[in-house]
C-alpha cells in the first residue's frame, strides 16, 4: 500500500446517475456510502444511499489488470471505474426476511432488520413504499392490537417475484444486445431460426445468472428448477455475468488506507 | 484489536458532500493499458497530451516507448462521471468550525446533525467530473469486445434487473 503522503492521496473514479446532481440541489446531507451485507455473500459490501431520493445504489466495480487513469495533472494506478447504480432493496430485506423465518412466525419489520455486524440496515427501514414491495415476498398480518404490520417470509411468493425479474431481464438482455452465448451469436444469423427456443433459454440462464448475484445459492437453485433450467452437467463458468464488474469495496479501501498512516 | 477497527468501518458512514457535484470542474481523463504503481501529480500536460496525434484509425501516442492507440469513449447516458477524494479528518473539522459556519448552521436548524451524521464518520466529495475519456490499448485501439465496454453496458441491464415487477 502507498503511504505517498497528501500526494498519494486515493482518488476514485464513479459513474453516477445524472438526476442525483439536480436532486443534491435541494439537500444538505442525505447522501452517504455504508456497509450493508451482500445478500448473495453474506459478506460486507458498499451501497449508496440518497435519504433525499429515497433510494438505494449498489456500487460495482470494474477492474482489470493492467490499467491506470490519468485525471488531469496526476496519476492513479488501478484503473478501477465504479459504478452506482439504482437497485431493488427487496434483495436486502429478502436476506433479512430469510434470517427471520427460521422463527417461523409474523414478526414487525424493525425486529426483522437488525443486524449487530451491520448496523446501518436500520436506514433501509427509513425506504419508501416498504408495504408494498414487501408483499411480493411476504405473507403479512395485521392485528387490530397495533398499528404495525407483521410479516412471515413466503419461498413460494419469493420464487414468483424472482421469476418475473428474470422475465424483465431477459427483455433488457434482448434490447441490449447483449451475446448471452456463442450460440446465440451463431442463430442470431437466421432470422426465423427452427431452434430459436433454444436461444430463448440462454437468454433465461444468462438472466437467471445475472439474478443470482443478489440472492443466496439455496434460493438460485430453487428458481433454477422454477425456471426449468437444465440441471448443468459441470458447473457453468459460473453466473455468467460477462461483464467483469465485482461489487465494490470502495470507499472502505481508503478508510483502511487512512487508518494506517 | 482488528476486530474492533473492522466493527467500527461496518458502523461508519461516508457522507458524499451533495454541493460539490454541483461545483466539480470538468476534468480530462485517460484510462491506459498498463500498471503505473503509484498516485501522484504527474505532468500529463507536459509529455502526454502534446504528443497525441490523430492517426488514420483514431488516436495515436506513445507512453514510455509504447506506442498507444485510442479513441474516446462516452459515458452511458443519463449517468456523469465524477473522481472523488476523501477528506482529511483535519479538513472536515475546520470546514465545520470556520468556512461553512453559517450554511452549517441553517443545515442544522433544518434538519439535526445527529440524526445522520455521528462523530466517527467520514466525508468524501466529488473534486472533478467528466462525460466522456479517453480509452488507450498497447498498439491497437481496444476493440468492441474489450471488458472496459461490456462494463459501460452494466447501468442499462441494472435498470431492469432492479426495476420493481408489476403486481399480478
Amino acid at each position: 500500500m502507498d503511504r505517498g503522503g497528501p500526494a498519494g492521496a486515493r482518488r476514485h473514479v464513479l459513474l453516477l446517475p445524472e438526476y442525483l446532481k439536480d436532486a443534491s440541489k435541494k439537500m444538505k446531507s442525505g447522501l452517504m456510502f455504508v456497509k450493508l451485507v451482500n445478500p448473495c455473500s453474506g459478506e460486507g459490501t458498499i451501497y449508496l444511499f440518497d435519504l433525499c431520493l429515497q433510494q438505494l445504489f449498489e456500487i460495482k466495480v470494474f477492474k482489470e489488470k493492467h490499467h491506470s487513469w490519468f485525471i488531469d495533472q496526476s496519476v492513479q494506478s488501478g484503473g478501477l471505474l465504479h459504478f452506482a447504480t439504482p437497485m431493488d432493496p427487496l434483495f436486502l430485506l429478502l436476506h433479512y426476511l430469510r434470517k427471520a423465518d427460521k422463527e417461523g412466525k409474523f414478526q414487525p419489520l424493525d425486529q426483522v432488520v437488525l443486524d449487530d455486524t451491520f448496523p446501518n440496515c436500520i436506514l433501509l427501514l427509513r425506504l419508501p413504499d416498504l408495504e408494498k414491495l414487501l408483499q411480493h415476498v411476504t405473507e403479512e398480518k395485521n392485528p387490530e392490537v397495533d398499528k404495525k404490520k407483521y410479516y412471515k417470509y413466503s419461498k413460494e411468493k419469493t420464487i414468483k417475484w424472482l421469476g418475473k425479474k428474470v422475465q424483465q431481464t431477459v427483455s433488457a438482455l434482448k434490447t441490449n444486445n447483449v451475446n448471452v452465448s456463442a450460440r446465440v451469436q451463431a442463430t442470431a444469423f437466421f432470422s426465423g431460426d427452427p431452434f430459436s427456443s433454444d436461444k430463448e433459454e440462454d437468454y433465461v440462464c444468462y438472466a437467471h445468472g445475472l439474478i443470482s448475484d443478489y440472492i443466496p445459492k439455496e434460493l438460485s437453485d430453487d428458481l433454477a428448477k422454477y425456471l426449468k433450467l437444465p440441471e448443468p452437467s459441470v458447473p457453468l463458468p459460473s453466473p455468467p455475468s460477462k461483464l467483469d464488474l465485482l461489487t465494490g469495496h470502495f470507499v472502505v479501501a481508503a478508510q483502511r488506507q487512512k487508518r494506517g498512516k | 484489536m482488528e476486530s474492533s477497527e473492522e466493527a467500527a468501518v461496518e458502523k461508519c458512514r461516508v457522507h458524499l458532500r451533495p454541493g460539490t457535484l454541483r461545483d466539480a470542474a470538468r476534468a480530462t481523463l485517460h484510462l491506459l493499458p498498463c500498471e503505473v504503481l503509484v498516485n501522484r501529480p504527474a505532468p500529463v500536460d507536459r509529455f502526454f497530451t502534446p504528443a497525441i496525434r490523430q492517426g488514420p484509425d483514431g488516436l495515436e501516442v506513445s507512453f514510455r516507448g509504447r506506442k498507444l492507440r485510442g479513441e474516446e469513449v462516452v459515458v452511458p447516458p443519463g449517468l456523469v462521471g465524477y473522481v472523488m477524494a476523501m477528506e482529511e479528518q483535519g479538513e472536515v473539522s475546520m470546514e465545520k468550525d470556520f468556512s461553512e459556519g453559517d450554511e452549517r448552521e441553517e443545515q442544522e436548524r433544518a434538519e439535526p446533525r445527529e440524526a445522520l451524521e455521528r462523530d466517527f464518520d467520514q466525508f468524501i466529495g466529488a473534486i472533478a467530473s467528466f462525460s466522456r475519456f479517453t480509452l488507450w490499448g498497447l498498439e491497437t485501439i481496444p476493440g468492441p469486445d474489450a471488458k472496459v465496454r461490456g462494463a459501460l453496458t452494466w447501468p442499462s441491464l441494472a435498470a431492469a434487473i432492479h426495476a420493481q415487477v408489476p403486481e399480478d
